[in-house]
């Protein structure tokens, strides 16, 4: 162990009681901001997880400008295609197809509008959550035709429970009147009141008779292995898009273009997050700066003597840098086990957030929020800590320049 | 004496001094102007969130909230009118409604909307929907019959024009689903484009027509001028009104945003011990130096028989002068910065759809609650004092020889 | 042999806003080997003299020569290389490093020298074993008594084998015979190694074990006597 890194280490413990406060406040500031990430982490990740797996998926392939506008003509005439492709293509955990139009939903003697959306009962359960959502009746089977899935507050509108009978009417792909019986075989609830005051789910292909779609769905939801592969396999069925000869232009959306709410929701949290914590990190650095001014003003007379003997100016500040950095390092590792430590018991039990779940679930964040650990969130908080205080430390350790060892000897 | 030599030991390290009281200046700076934006858009969420159509109260038929049909209206408008004329003070609003989930429909698009009668005289002092929120066209006026007041983005969504027709469709009160087609008298332009995508406005007697309504209302909505007395004014006019009828306030109208107000106020004094926190530590570290490097003056006016208490007082007395300064510049300094974001706002519209998501507006205005400050500033006071009691009780127990003994 | 060449020195502080003039037209040669006292009441000036002999602050007027280097025509890192090969400090008190103990104190300016690690741990015991101190290598500075922290003082000015040991009131802080001890002590190196001693003191009795006394009054050379 060099000198210098002796003597540093020894003079933090010349005043143990300032050292311990400092390092503390350091710890506090550093544990505050790897909770504080790993629990946007976790809020964020649980968002786009249900929101990614009620509803969008990680990409879409649609026709062009069904996204803004869901016109029932904006159709993918030929999945059929377009699916044999997604069967062969790597990283593609799971895909299904969608046929979506605006109907009047009436029951005995309730009339609402509603988004009927037909699904393939088998591949949907691989790509959503919605068989696990399913609160009363049974979820669709791969033979049922004139069944459908209602959203809780949908039924509860429609005063209609499992097995009551539904009206649908609405129009058809060729202009045409589509109208139909259906009868209610399951009530799901995702939580999402946007999600389930809105929604009625039939078979695809029973869906495809009423409407006339001749075949033709609107969206192909693929999920991908990982959120980290979204873009390489966007990329690749975009490729294909290209080659696909539609009359309408083919187009595919990552959930991020899905969702376009959510991820400006997520920015404006973490930037409003990051003002927060450059502000804490502030004020802490100011509250420890005072430790290093005067770790070196009490000690300008053994400066002065140290200089007298003929140790060079830059030795000093050497000294009084890693003193600094020792003291920050010791901090920013407390707040790095106890931030892990604190973080790890939450990933694990989990918040209860009764007060603010009917909030939460909008966000498609159910009752109990579960923090996530992740290495930035381990590191980015205490890494700026370690680098503000560094920068505090200068300014006091640079004074040693201007001591001049007269005066520095004679300092009472 | 007692105060001018404490200020006078504030100045024998005047770098230490300013470096702390800078924490303190930029920790209260930070409460100051983070709570007025945070409380600007609490405030613009509630005021965005009443304004559209909840009003500070709401009147229904026992029954029309969880099942909001035209056969759950009222019957008898006329008794409620009577207790709102006796029981409402001075300067508050009501305006009664028709309102129906219904169908719009054109050539081309079909999309589920609430459909709304309204009085036009008495709304536009109530809602959103006023002659200044629309923006091409007319605002309605009373027994209007075919004119209807559609939002700006369906319009766009619809692909169609003022002067164009719209088709509404809904169930009557016989239950048979009623239509009509209306011209687009008008488009409103909402802080909110769910809003301009979710609501239709007719007059109240064109809705009538459509549902076969005789003289039934599906709410009243009441307009406070002071918004804190809702619960009281709620409380009375519950107890005049006759049996059948439900008064609901807007924090049972809109949970969701009672809950964010809750989490905004819970966050900010969250804020404020964090801040606290970090600063209180700097605050206690540097009066312990500032201690220390005295003790042997301490000791010595304990000779010349200074009673521990006044040592203490002392001590809490240079504390004191640190956090009132650092209060009074950091409050100042909040003020300061917050001025151009009063005139300007704060332009969040490059996050438009993930500010409409919490219900906010593309343009927030801070809003300086002279409550958060004196919170804020009372918790910056009191708890630096109460730190600042340990380094003083230290100070305190040194006796004159330990202190002389000291260098 | 001169070892220390004081020309027409000068030197001015400004003290608040006053100036104040520390020395005035100082001449004085100091030979190798001697062991000589400045002595005079505080403000006289003499501790400046000796700053100014150790390099620690440079002349207004005049020349300072140590040891044949004109201080004049150094800049500061040749002056602190100087300081570290060869000038001893003993410090009237709180002149060692509190965080190391009595051989790292030693030890130290062997480092700033660049000295192998197994030379300086053997020769500062050596040195601490020749002040006696030789069972008490691992004390901190606070664990040692006044007069064993001077032993440890001038053990670190000693090691190096300097030219010039420069001891600004080594007694002041020590009872009288401690401070006897002391003196015994750099006599017999001043006599064994040849190393020139300067102090500068009020106490009577460094003056007694000096063999040269110079007085300085108001800034001036008032009296050089020899023994």
């Amino acid at each position: 162990m060099s000198i210098e890194i002796k003597m540093a280490w020894r003079n933090l413990w010349r005043n143990p009681r300032r050292t311990v406060l400092s390092a503390a406040a350091i710890a506090f500031a550093g544990t505050l901001l790897v909770f504080m990430l790993s629990w946007q982490f976790g809020a964020y990740e649980s968002m786009i997880n249900s929101s990614v797996k009620i509803n969008t998926g990680h990409l879409q392939i649609q026709a062009k400008g069904y996204q803004e506008n869901s016109d029932i003509r904006l159709e993918i005439p030929d999945p059929e295609s377009l699916i044999s492709f997604l069967e062969k293509l790597g990283d593609v955990e799971a895909y299904t197809s969608r046929a979506i139009a605006f109907s009047l939903a009436s029951s005995e003697d309730r009339t609402y509008g509603a988004a009927v959306v037909g699904i393939d009962p088998d591949q949907e359960v691989r790509v959503s959550t919605i068989k696990r959502m399913i609160r009363k009746g049974s979820y669709l089977s791969s033979s049922d035709t004139n069944q459908a899935l209602v959203g809780k507050l949908l039924a509860r509108n429609l005063s209609a429970g499992v097995g009551d009978e539904l009206t649908l009417l609405g129009q058809g792909l060729d202009g045409s009147i589509a109208a139909t019986v259906v009868q209610v075989k399951g009530i799901y609830s995702s939580g999402m009141d946007e999600f389930d005051r809105s929604s009625i789910q039939l078979p695809l292909n029973y869906f495809q008779t009423v409407y006339t779609m001749r075949g033709g769905v609107h969206k192909i939801v693929v999920n991908v292995k990982s959120l980290d592969c979204v873009s390489a396999v966007k990329k690749r069925i975009a490729e294909k898009l290209t080659t696909v000869d539609s009359k309408k232009p083919l187009v595919v959306l990552d959930w991020k273009e899905l969702n376009p709410g959510l991820v400006q929701s997520i920015t404006m949290d973490l930037a409003s997050g990051a003002i927060f914590y450059l502000i804490l990190i502030i004020v802490s650095g100011f509250s420890i700066m005072n430790t290093f001014l005067m770790s070196v003003f009490e000690r300008t007379k053994e400066f002065g003597v140290l200089m007298a003997i003929g140790t060079a100016p830059g030795r000093l500040i050497k000294v009084l840098l890693i003193e600094s950095t020792l003291l920050t390092l010791a901090g920013v590792v407390i707040s790095m086990v106890s931030g892990a430590a604190i973080t790890l018991y939450f990933q694990i039990h989990g918040f209860d957030f009764a007060g603010a779940s009917e909030l939460l679930n909008q966000y498609g964040v159910s009752g109990r929020m579960y923090t996530r650990l992740t290495p930035v969130s381990l590191l980015a908080g205490p890494i700026t800590v370690m680098a503000v205080t560094f920068i505090t430390a200068l300014p006091p350790a640079m004074r040693i320049r201007r001591l001049k060892i007269v005066e520095a000897i004679s300092f009472q | 004496m007692h105060f001018k030599l404490p200020w006078r030991n504030l100045w024998r390290n005047p770098r230490r001094t300013l470096i702390i009281m800078a924490a303190v200046i930029i920790g209260v700076w930070s409460m100051v102007f983070l709570s007025a934006l945070m409380r600007g858009m609490s405030e613009n969420m509630f005021e965005n969130g009443i304004s559209i159509l909840t009003g500070d109260l709401q009147i229904h038929q026992k029954g029309y909230r969880s099942d909001p049909v035209i056969e759950n209206s009222m019957s008898n408008p006329g008794e409620v009118k009577r207790v709102l004329a006796e029981t409402l003070p001075e300067g508050a609003r009501w305006a009664s409604r028709i309102r129906v989930n219904a169908i719009a429909q054109n050539a081309r698009h079909s999309a589920g909307i609430t459909f709304v009668g309204v009085d036009p005289d008495k709304e536009k002092y109530v809602s959103f929907i006023k002659p200044a929120a629309v923006s091409e066209g007319k605002y309605l006026s009373e027994g209007d019959q075919r004119r209807i007041l559609v939002g700006k983005a369906l319009l766009e969504k619809f692909e169609t024009r003022i002067g164009h027709k719209i088709v509404i469709m809904a169930q009557d009160t016989n239950g048979e689903i009623a239509s009509k087609a209306f011209r687009i008298g008008g488009v409103f332009r909402s802080e909110l484009s769910s809003t301009e995508k979710q609501y239709v406005f007719v007059s109240k007697d064109a809705a009538k027509e459509l549902l076969r309504l005789s003289s039934g209302i599906s709410e009243f909505a009441v307009l406070l001028e002071d918004h804190k007395r809702v619960d009281q004014i709620a409380g009375r006019i519950a107890e005049k009104l006759p049996e059948g009828y439900e008064v609901h306030t807007w924090k049972d109208l809109l949970p969701m945003m009672k809950a964010w107000t809750a989490m905004i106020d819970g966050f900010n004094l969250i804020w404020y011990v964090v801040v606290f926190i970090a600063m209180g530590f700097g605050i206690i570290n540097t009066l312990l130096m500032a201690v220390y490097e005295r003790m042997r003056e301490f000791g010595m006016l304990k000779a010349l028989g200074m009673k521990p208490v006044w040592i203490i007082r002392n001590v809490l007395c240079e504390s004191f002068y640190i956090l009132f300064l650092g209060i009074v510049i950091g409050d100042i300094i909040g003020l300061l910065s917050l001025a151009p974001l009063f005139q300007s706002g704060l332009d969040l519209s490059a996050m438009a759809v993930g500010a409409e998501m919490a219900g906010l507006s593309r343009v927030i205005f801070p809003s300086l609650n002279p409550n958060d400050m004196i919170l804020a500033n009372t918790v910056v006071l009191f708890s630096g004092l109460l730190v600042t009691l340990y380094p003083a009780v230290e100070a305190a127990r040194i006796t004159p020889v330990e202190a002389m003994m000291k260098t | 042999m001169k070892i220390v060449e004081s020309i027409n020195v000068s030197k001015t502080y400004q003290q608040g806003k006053v100036a104040v003039n520390a020395l005035k037209n100082v001449n004085l040669t100091i030979e190798k080997g001697e062991f000589m006292a400045l002595a005079g009441p505080s403000g006289s000036g003499k501790t400046t003299l000796l700053n100014l002999i150790g390099g620690l602050d440079l002349p207004g007027e005049g020349k300072i020569i140590v040891n044949g280097n004109d201080y004049s025509k150094m800049n500061p890192s040749q002056l602190a290389e100087l300081r570290l090969f060869k000038i001893g400090f003993v410090f009237q008190a709180y002149n060692l490093i509190p965080v190391l103990s009595a051989v790292e104190n030693v030890e130290y300016v062997m480092l700033l020298q660049g000295a192998p690690e197994k030379e300086r741990k053997e020769k500062a015991e050596r040195i601490l074993d020749e002040v006696g101190l030789g069972d008490k290598y691992s004390r901190r500075p606070n664990e040692l008594s006044g007069g064993q922290q001077q032993r440890v003082a001038v053990a670190r000015a000693i090691v190096s084998n300097p030219a010039i040991v420069l001891a600004d009131e080594p007694t002041a802080n020590l009872d009288s015979k401690t401070g006897d001890g002391l003196l015994t002590l750099m006599k017999k190196i001043n006599e064994k190694k040849q190393v020139t001693f300067i102090f500068s003191t009020h106490d009577r009795m460094v003056m007694e074990y000096a063999a040269r006394m110079v007085h300085i009054r108001d800034g001036q050379v008032a009296e050089d006597t020899k023994k």
